[in-house]
């Protein structure tokens, strides 16, 4: 296994299991505990901040009857809906979706950037991999909208299939412009070019990299169709689109599923313009030189998840305030504002960069 | 639009009574090209209760509560129009004082109305906080309802011959402080709301209503006003307490798109909502002694015969009744003609041409009640 | 040519900038409501039913229509307010008691299913013993719970014998007198 991941290893030694099993058993058991202790409290943490502060928006009090002052919210939903009866039988076609949405989505585990030791893929094209798996989670979620006999599941497929392609090309080129200041797409030097400090975060730098910043996270909530641009699974007119007949299990791993794109995708934004998990330099050499990597670990992913949680909630108070965007609108918007400026955004960094090797 | 070389067919679509995208109970059936709405019809008669049927069966003094659930939100419309029409066949007239009551409790459920229609079409157009903020405030109208005279929704306050009881104390003082709120909170609203980029993008320019449609279907109210067409009962015919103000009647002028689009009629009616405040203002500071009720204990005399129309503008448009009376302890025949009705009528026309995702949005810029459309 | 570039331009730029503008005021406008700034920014909800309400019984208005009341010794079984009910709730019974001025009212059941609480039964009550309390939490488990019983009771064979004594005794005094 390749350096970055020794992590593994020293937490292994801590629980005291053997440390030379092959690497796969590694691999699997690393997968499992990101999406255990990171992915699942996050999404629990992060649901229930998003009603309370949705709630504060709207001059209410939000959930407060389960558990002390609501925290218990989001395990109390997860519970109910999974005692809920589905109400039709799944083909083949239908189990196609689950099987490609739970490949899609969860093969990013592996991808995720969760610290400066806790990385299990570090390569050149390390950044672009969450990229294709969205088009692939789009894809499945094009299947299951077209594979329902109904209006909405159809209305509903085809839009989000046309989000996922308009949304594409400005976040391509946005992730370019992150790598063309940092110099490559590892994310260990996406990460080392920033600093903690607020000045040496990429989307301050330079005024196109701030363009970069808010056509990275923007074309984001289109591919995934998050609110406010959720034209795709409008509540409104077609009853949620693919969503419209998933009751009670599938139901819940389809918000599951939902809710972790989203986080991924503002965890990406955060390592690759907004300072990653960095923490001031003196800390860092302190830690290093006592060899505590846990710790280590532990402060730079508490970091990360913090700035995070913040953008997620940044967004959703967006979202909570203005009105749904239309479908055709969304795709007018990426096509004829977020494409432009992301090439002049391009060509202003590359400009930059160019200018400063010089 | 479909190419020519590539055969589409139309898809048809059913939303039955119940669905996200109607405001009320009724069914569409759409034929869909692509995107676009290309045919549609309407059927409606879902929430019919008899209540012209009821009307008959029940003495005169019990008719007002009746009338009072021909349209649940604006309830004191639906009084007005009965007791004017059985105080003209009976010659009952109305003192000063109780004429003033009526209107100002006329521009308090007008008022009240406009605000539940900005949070129909909020939540339409998926904007959550907004609807917050609305309802906050319309609960504090609801509390002059209840100060004044006893319920929230269905007051049941209009005697023939006035009202059933006078003014309360501190009734003026507060009406005072509500004017002042909601002037506060229009500004609000204009800020997080109204000229929000994302609104206006989904509803300006969006199923314009023209004045030949208007002609057709004969549709009245804000939704006439917001397409040019200046005709307000309250200006025109009515009298009672209304020449002792002065107010203005807004029209449409297609500021941010064309005259008579989604937008315009959002605009009208909010723009009502400041006129209203205007008219409480002076009403209210100037409202005249004396009796509030001509007629004690509701005795109608059995001799009289007649029939009698009266019509008054409501909050969504002209509402009318037709009263029959033959001598009996009941009514004849009552009828009334509602504007919700006629916006019914129009939804086929209006829809075509109209992208399904701004079907719902369409829909409740109409302002349609279907208590009132099917009685 | 260059003109109506340059014009179509400026105008691209100028749609951005509004929507642009126009979207982090409608996010300005509502961000002091997370901090409850001020007093017209306190939040309106209660997290019912703890507490019930911060609000009395005294805080309602006096005219304040609620669940219905009948004082049956004022009573008098004129039924006026069961004839004017516009959805026939009000069941009553009544027969002679021992009173001359009023009548027995064994049964006198207010089914609060079909009540509207229009108030029509409170303004026809002449002896003025049907009133709207204040009271507004009326659900119940049953839809039999939600009837209200407000009779006296039937009475026996030898009550009824009895009060029709006592009422001839006293039709005499007054025919004497």
């Amino acid at each position: 296994m390749n350096t970055q991941g020794t992590w593994i290893v020293s937490w292994f030694d801590l629980v005291g299991l053997p440390k030379d099993l092959p690497h796969w058993v590694y691999t699997l058991v690393s997968l499992v505990c990101v999406y255990l202790f990171v992915v699942i409290p996050s999404a629990v943490l992060m649901s229930y901040l998003d009603r309370k502060l949705t709630a504060d928006l709207q001059a209410r009090i939000g959930p407060n009857r389960a558990g002390y002052a609501g925290v218990l919210q989001s395990i109390a939903d997860f519970l109910k809906l999974l005692q809920k009866e589905p109400q039709f039988k799944w083909g083949l076609r239908e189990n196609l979706w689950l099987v490609s949405h739970t490949m899609a989505l969860y093969s990013t585990l592996a991808v995720l950037p969760l610290g400066s030791l806790a990385l299990l893929v570090d390569t050149e094209m390390s950044a672009f991999l969450p990229f294709w798996a969205t088009l692939v989670l789009a894809l499945g979620t094009m299947l299951l909208g077209l594979t329902q006999a109904s209006v909405p599941g159809w209305f509903g497929g085809i839009r989000v299939a046309a989000q996922t392609l308009a949304g594409s090309f400005p976040a391509l080129i946005a992730l370019v412009c992150a790598g063309v200041r940092a110099g490559s797409f590892k994310w260990s030097s996406l990460v080392h070019s920033q600093s903690f400090a607020l000045w040496g975060w990429a989307a301050i730098s330079n005024p196109f990299q701030t363009v970069a910043f808010f056509v990275f996270i923007i074309s984001g909530l289109v591919i995934l169709a998050i609110p406010p641009l959720d034209g795709g699974l409008s509540q409104s007119d077609i009853h949620g689109g693919v969503s419209s007949y998933l009751h009670g299990r599938r139901l819940s791993l389809f918000q599951m599923g939902r809710l972790y794109g989203f986080f991924f995708w503002c965890l990406i934004t955060v390592v690759l313009f907004l300072g990653g998990w960095n923490l001031p330099e003196s800390l860092v050499s302190h830690l290093r030189e006592g060899e505590s990597w846990i710790m280590l670990s532990f402060l730079e992913l508490t970091c990360l998840l913090i700035k995070t949680f913040f953008l997620m909630l940044v967004v959703t108070w967006v979202a909570r305030v203005n009105t749904r965007v239309r479908v055709d609108q969304i795709t007018d918007f990426s096509w004829k504002v977020l494409s432009p400026f992301s090439l002049v955004a391009l060509m202003g960094a590359s400009l930059w960069a160019g200018w400063r090797a010089l | 639009m479909s190419q020519n070389y590539l055969r589409t067919d139309l898809t048809t679509w059913e939303i039955g009574p119940y669905h996200g995208a109607l405001p009320v109970p009724m069914r569409l059936k759409l034929q869909l090209d692509g995107e676009v709405i290309a045919h549609a019809e309407v059927e409606t008669g879902f929430l019919h209760r008899g209540l012209e049927k009821a009307c008959e069966l029940h003495p005169w003094k019990s008719l007002v509560s009746y009338a009072d659930h021909l349209d649940p939100e604006g309830a004191v419309f639906g009084e007005i129009v009965l007791t004017n029409a059985v105080e003209e066949i009976f010659g009952i007239p109305v003192p000063e004082r109780a004429q003033c009551i009526r209107v100002i409790l006329c521009e308090l459920t007008r008022i009240s109305s406009h605000l539940a229609y900005i949070v129909r079409m909020a939540k339409m157009a998926g904007s959550e906080t907004i609807i917050h903020y609305v309802l906050r405030d319309r609960e504090r109208v609801l509390d002059l309802f209840e100060l004044l005279t006893g319920a929230r929704f269905s007051i049941n306050f209009l005697r023939y011959g006035g009202v059933r009881f006078d003014v309360t104390e501190g009734f003026i003082e507060r009406v005072l402080e509500l004017c002042e709120l909601i002037r506060i909170r229009i500004k609000e609203y204009n800020d997080v709301f109204t000229y929000n980029h994302s609104f206006i993008k989904r509803s300006a320019n969006i199923a314009p209503l023209s004045k030949e449609l208007i002609r057709h279907c004969g549709i009245t109210g804000p939704n006439a006003r917001a397409s040019g067409v200046c005709f307000d009962l309250r200006k025109t015919y009515y009298g009672k307490a209304y020449d002792r103000v002065e107010f203005e009647v807004p029209v449409g002028v297609g500021a941010l798109g064309v005259v008579g689009d989604v937008h315009d009629r959002f605009i009208v009616r909010l723009k009502e909502v400041s006129q209203s405040i205007e008219i409480l203002k002076q009403l209210v500071e100037t409202i005249p002694s004396g009796e509030y009720c001509n007629l004690v204990d509701n005795k109608i005399s059995r001799a009289i015969r007649g029939e009698a129309v009266s019509r008054v503008e409501s909050s969504r448009g002209l509402l009318s009744c037709y009263v029959l009376a033959d001598g009996k302890d009941t009514p004849a025949r009552v009828q009334f003609t509602t504007s919700s009705m006629f916006n019914v009528k129009l939804i086929p026309y209006l829809i075509s041409g109209v992208r399904i995702e701004d079907l719902p949005v369409v829909l409740a810029s109409l302002d349609l009640s279907v208590a009132e459309a099917d009685k | 040519m260059k003109n109506s570039i340059f014009k179509s331009v400026i105008v691209y730029a100028k749609d951005v900038f509004f929507g642009f503008w126009s979207i982090l005021g409608s996010c300005l406008t509502a961000f002091p409501y997370i901090l409850r700034i001020g007093e017209l920014r306190k939040e309106v909800t209660e997290g019912y039913p703890d507490p019930v309400s911060s609000k009395t019984a005294d805080d309602l208005p006096a005219r304040t229509r609620g669940l219905l009341f009948n004082d049956i010794d004022r009573c008098t079984g004129c039924h006026d307010c069961a004839k004017i009910c516009p959805s026939q709730c009000i069941k009553i019974e009544d027969e002679p008691g021992s009173d001359l001025t009023k009548r027995w009212v064994s049964i006198f059941d207010i089914d609060f299913s079909k009540c509207i609480f229009c108030g029509l039964c409170v303004e026809s009550c002449q002896p003025n013993s049907l009133f709207h309390t204040k009271q507004y939490e009326g659900a119940a488990y049953q839809v039999s719970d939600l009837v209200a019983s407000f009779g006296r009771g039937q009475l026996t064979s030898e009550q009824r014998e009895k009060w029709a004594l006592i009422r001839k005794s006293d039709q005499n005094k007054k025919g004497l007198s």
